[in-house]
């Protein structure tokens, strides 16, 4: 998997490459216009993380080069311009998706996970970790075979730790990605926790083995 | 009150008193110079009187006309002291009394004293004085009717201008492109009310740009470091060596960076909201938006243990959506952030508007202070800002948002007011 990173804080650019660098994904960075419309000339990534506002250009020129030129990079815009002519605009445009600064980077992996799964559809649309499969089009899940019932938040919460593998989600990004940030009177993310307990349950009733791991009480892990 | 009006009452005012003065002093220097001629008049019949005793030893024949009478009267050695007099004089032909002058004089002859008394009819002076109060009134009426002409034809064209520079300031917006352009006119004085106008319309407008930009660039600058943080702290729980406290210390920055977060988000949407910049109306099926909410807040009204009552008729609105989801959202929120555990959330939409009902704290909240800026409770982990937020969207929307405390319900209101 290839990945190009457009941003020009210099802390952002290096948080997000290390989020996404393991095994089998090789992150490229851009920190500003020229650089980055140089690289999406040369080079064809699976997923374009780009930043709208940069030094030397905007970069929604960068998108309109790239579907000019008819190549299939997926392209995921963040911006701190959370106007909805912009998001409007960049989506019509040809961009997959649109992520508002700030975020927390497992809802950037989740998001381009799903944008690159969308780019390499390949006729079945199912989603596996090790026992697990989820069918992303019936939006159903089985283990071994044998089908779980889940009910939507707790579908999106095994996707998002399915996206984050290995990765150690805070409560935070959890209930963001669940609720929106419409959240925010929340100060004990208890009910989180009922959902964890919920979708653990059903899992390993299953016959599944217990993949999701409390992290220091402030998060949780999804690993082997 | 018009303009025109109003001028056209003060000047016809003006002119009415004018003319009556006028009269009234029109009608005493006549009557004072007639009075005058009169007596010259009878001044003259006496010295006729005189000149004829003087000539003749003996009195003249008197006769009597229809506007002059002498009457002689022999009063021995009485004494006469000569004067003028305002006496009544009896018209014999019409039979009745018109106002006439006398003089009273005297003359000696032939030893004895008579009393002249010389009357003359003042019947044309009346005539003059009835003539005049024609005119008066005449020319009042000549007046009121030639200013509601003025008025009528030559203001309404005279003022033209100006109303049409009016029509164009109602029409400004600042979200057109439209800008108030100058009407050629004549007049100076609208001139320069066009050229104010609209040089204060490109102000404003320019004003309105920069506060744009001012508003873009600082959610950038603001959201920028934030975002840093958030990063990093993903970054940072990545580790495997974090200890149990210094995860409780990372997920209290988390946290606080979270408050921030919608901190600023909230302060940019009430500049957003103030500002007018939202502008997606559609149709928006209230009923589906607010049942679709009360879902998303299962896990939070479960998690306070809240009883729920939620009823919603069926009703469509034509306004902002994405206004409309933050003012319901900001409802709930508040109706579940205050409320107890184990309370109370009454919901109940109907055709003419929104109601939320919590229990909560057994106090009235104070309605005059809940809807400021920064105005919260102590124990609130809110913005302060999502009353505000929510007044000023119900402004916006022509909506009205009120508060009341039915014991122990705290109520807020959302009357749609619709036509």
């Amino acid at each position: 998997m290839k990945l190009l990173i457009i941003e020009d804080e210099e802390g952002l650019r290096e948080s997000i490459e290390d989020y996404f660098s393991e095994a089998g994904v090789i992150c490229e960075t851009a920190k500003d216009f020229p650089t980055a419309l140089s690289k999406v000339s040369l080079y064809r990534y699976d997923c374009i993380v780009l930043d709208i506002t940069l030094p030397g250009g905007n970069g929604l020129h960068i998108l309109r080069e790239i579907k000019e030129k008819n190549h299939s990079d997926g392209i995921l815009i963040i911006s701190a311009r959370n106007s909805l002519d912009d998001r409007l605009k960049g989506l019509d445009m040809g961009a997959d998706d649109y992520l508002v600064k700030p975020f927390h980077l497992s809802e950037l992996r989740a998001r381009v996970t799903a944008i690159i799964r969308r780019k390499t559809y390949n006729g079945s649309n199912v989603l596996k970790f090790n026992e697990i499969a989820v069918d992303l089009l019936a939006k159903e899940v089985s283990v071994k075979d044998q089908k779980v019932k889940l009910t939507p938040k707790e579908y999106a919460l095994l996707l998002y730790f399915i996206s984050n593998k290995g990765k150690v989600i805070s409560k935070n990004a959890i209930a963001e990605h669940l609720w929106g940030d419409g959240i925010d009177m929340a100060n004990n993310f208890d009910f989180i926790y009922s959902h964890i307990k919920n979708v653990r349950k059903k899992l390993t009733e299953a016959g599944c083995k217990d993949y999701i791991h409390a992290a220091y009480g402030m998060g949780y892990r999804f690993s082997d | 009150m018009k303009l025109t009006s109003k001028y056209n009452r003060t000047t016809l005012l003006i002119a009415v008193i004018v003319i009556i003065t006028a009269g009234i002093a029109y009608y005493l220097s006549i009557s004072y110079i007639l009075t005058d001629q009169v007596s010259h008049l009878l001044t003259g019949e006496e010295k006729e009187i005189f000149e004829y005793v003087q000539a003749n030893q003996e009195l003249p024949e008197v006769y009597d006309s229809d506007v002059q009478r002498i009457v002689l009267t022999p009063v021995g050695e009485h004494h006469i002291t000569r004067r003028y007099t305002d006496t009544p004089f009896f018209n014999k032909k019409e039979n009745s009394y018109e106002s006439g002058r006398a003089l009273i004089s005297s003359i000696r002859v032939k030893g004895q004293n008579y009393k002249i008394q010389i009357l003359e009819s003042r019947v044309e002076t009346d005539d003059l004085i009835e003539a005049i109060f024609s005119i008066t009134i005449g020319m009042i009426l000549a007046l009121i009717f030639v200013l509601y002409v003025t008025n009528r034809v030559v203001l309404r064209r005279l003022w033209r201008p100006f109303y049409n520079i009016l029509a164009k300031i109602h029409l400004f917006n600042l979200r057109d492109a439209l800008e108030i352009e100058i009407v050629p006119t004549e007049i100076d004085e609208f001139r320069q009310l066009n050229e104010a106008v609209s040089a204060m319309s490109l102000k404003v407008k320019n004003d309105y740009e920069n506060l744009k930009a001012f508003t873009d660039n600082a959610a950038h600058e603001l959201f920028t470091p934030i975002a840093i943080i958030n990063s990093k702290l993903d970054t940072l729980i990545q580790q495997t060596e974090l200890s149990e406290k210094q995860g409780k210390l990372v997920s209290d920055i988390y946290h606080t960076c979270g408050r921030l977060t919608r901190l600023n988000k909230s302060l940019l949407l009430l500049v957003k909201v103030e500002n007018k910049l939202v502008k997606d109306e559609q149709q928006i099926n209230m009923k589906e938006m607010i049942t679709g909410m009360v879902d998303q807040f299962d896990e939070l009204f479960r998690d306070k243990n809240l009883r729920v009552n939620c009823q919603a008729e069926d009703l469509t609105l034509f306004t902002s959506f994405y206004l409309m989801e933050i003012l319901v959202n900001n409802l709930l929120t508040n109706a579940i952030r205050h409320n107890r555990v184990g309370g109370l959330i009454n919901i109940r939409l109907t055709r003419n508007g929104l109601m939320v009902q919590n229990t909560g704290g057994g106090q009235a909240l104070d309605s005059e202070h809940i809807f400021k800026r920064f105005n919260k409770s102590a124990e609130s982990e809110g913005s302060g800002l999502g009353l505000t937020i929510s007044q000023q969207i119900c402004q916006n929307m022509g909506f009205n948002l009120t508060y009341k405390f039915i014991p122990p319900l705290h109520s807020f209101n959302v009357a749609f007011n619709r036509a």
